[in-house]
């Protein structure tokens, strides 16, 4: 699955899981781009990632975006990153 | 009683799967047990990676397409109609016009559609190479261009052939230099993320490349509308281009069928499971290609590794058996990195792809493969 609804969250807020783990191609940040496009502003959005690239590129591109990075932790094998559409 | 075996869509994808399927089963299909349809809404099968070597004149226009009928075994039958809706619960397929097929295991197939309206001014305002028609198109403009500002865009996400902005960079690169027209020109290449492509280990080396070819970069780049008459791009990101000659790849949706049937996400991709290819919540819907949600490549090379997979777990199924085949995320694509030299990267899920050092012999063997693909994948003869 790569975009699911993951249910409410303590606040109501809608979350979707994006689990990008192996996408080398187009890959994971272009995964999120896409989803972050398509759902209304407030919507959280779980991105799974495998790419160390992402590190750096997911926390470049919200800023250039101007959308917020909630939290970043790192999982077995990947990193989990918590990001909010603000606008 | 007969097993009805049902293929939606006579790509890439869909034709290589129902050759698959009938030879894992060709005792069953001799005898009549096993019955194999596959539905088109024209009849003509498209190589679609050959729209990019029209635009440079690598392939004639005609060498890109086939009639479905002479790809698919003589014991497939083709149907020629335009899938309207499929009702999972009923076990059929509807075609416009009130016809009906009946299907025990269904594989659709049905790719992904271009819609360049859904970006303001991408119908007036860029070439694009994603169908015939505009390839052949922008061959023209190509011809006709004498010098200027080209701005190379990515104007939708997902899109096929993540590889295709970066090759159609190159190849512009060596077609304008042998036109003795690249000092008069300038390339400007856009991406949506702060890289030229999706990862670190193909997106270095081909930075490097655009670096040697004086190609201009403009990371992150979204776009958000084309002004034809101002000749000018904007994106999401408050940035402006202006352009004399726009080559913009046209965002990408599933066929609507898909939305008609509940079956897809909001862009009318099929959520399927990523190792056995079924429709998430259907044990006897598969799904192959562009079709899918899953997060990988949306390629004609996605497609024919996923068919073998797909193929094994119908064959288990219409034998009663269990459907255990995964797929592991294999994909193999070449990039063209000029006229005639090319590199490629071949990855799963596990491995992420480390192109090698671009040469003839890789562009060769896309070469080769481009010839051979009707009978190679297509036929399944091999």
């Amino acid at each position: 699955m790569s975009a699911a609804e993951t249910g409410s969250n303590p606040n109501e807020t809608k979350r979707m899981l994006v689990d990008a783990r192996g996408s080398w191609c187009p890959g994971p940040l272009m995964e999120l781009v896409r989803v972050i496009q398509e759902e209304p502003v407030g919507t959280e959005f779980e991105l799974l990632s495998s790419d160390e690239g992402s590190r750096k590129d997911v926390p470049m591109w919200l800023e250039k975006a101007k959308h917020q990075l909630i939290e970043v932790r790192a999982e077995s094998g990947y990193d989990r990153y918590v990001i909010r559409k603000t606008h | 009683m007969t097993k009805r075996v049902v293929v939606l869509g006579g790509g890439i994808g869909g034709t290589t799967v129902a050759n698959r399927i009938r030879k894992a089963v060709e005792s069953e299909v001799a005898s009549g047990q096993v019955q194999i349809q596959l539905v088109d809404r024209e009849g003509v099968h498209a190589y679609q990676p050959g729209y990019l070597m029209v635009v440079f004149e690598k392939m004639r226009p005609e060498e890109t397409r086939r009639d479905e009928s002479a790809l698919l075994h003589r014991s497939i039958q083709l149907v020629k109609g335009e899938v309207e809706k499929v009702d999972p619960a009923a076990h059929k397929v509807f075609l416009k016009g009130g016809k009906e097929i009946g299907y025990d295991v269904l594989v659709i197939a049905s790719g992904s559609v271009i819609h360049p309206e859904l970006t303001p001014g991408f119908v007036e305002g860029a070439n694009s190479f994603y169908d015939l028609a505009n390839a052949q198109k922008l061959r023209a403009a190509l011809h006709a261009f004498q010098g200027g500002k080209i701005v190379i865009s990515v104007a939708g996400m997902p899109y096929k052939c993540p590889v295709a902005p970066l090759e159609v960079t190159f190849m512009l690169d060596d077609f304008l230099r042998n036109r003795g027209i690249r000092d008069k020109s300038e390339i400007h290449y856009t991406y949506p993320i702060p890289k030229v492509f999706g990862i670190d280990t193909v997106a270095q080396p081909m930075q490097r490349l655009m670096g040697e070819r004086g190609v201009n970069i403009h990371v992150p780049f979204n776009v958000e509308k084309i002004d034809p008459a101002g000749k000018t791009l904007k994106s999401v990101e408050g940035d402006t281009l202006p352009y004399d000659l726009l080559i913009a790849i046209p965002p990408h949706r599933g066929a609507d069928f898909v939305g008609a049937s509940g079956l897809g996400d909001k862009g009318n991709w099929i959520p399927t499971d990523k190792f056995s290819l079924r429709a998430e919540g259907k044990d006897d819907i598969f799904v192959v290609g562009d079709a899918t949600n899953i997060p990988i490549s949306k390629a004609g090379s996605t497609a024919d590794y996923e068919a073998e997979v797909v193929t094994q777990n119908v064959a288990a199924l219409v034998r009663g058996e269990a459907a255990t085949a995964r797929y592991e995320g294999r994909v193999y694509c070449w990039i063209m990195t000029g006229l005639a030299q090319a590199t490629y990267i071949k990855f799963d899920y596990l491995h992420p792809p480390h192109p090698p050092t671009p040469s003839f012999a890789h562009y060769w063997n896309k070469v080769i493969y481009n010839r051979t693909y009707w009978d190679l994948t297509a036929r399944a003869l091999f």
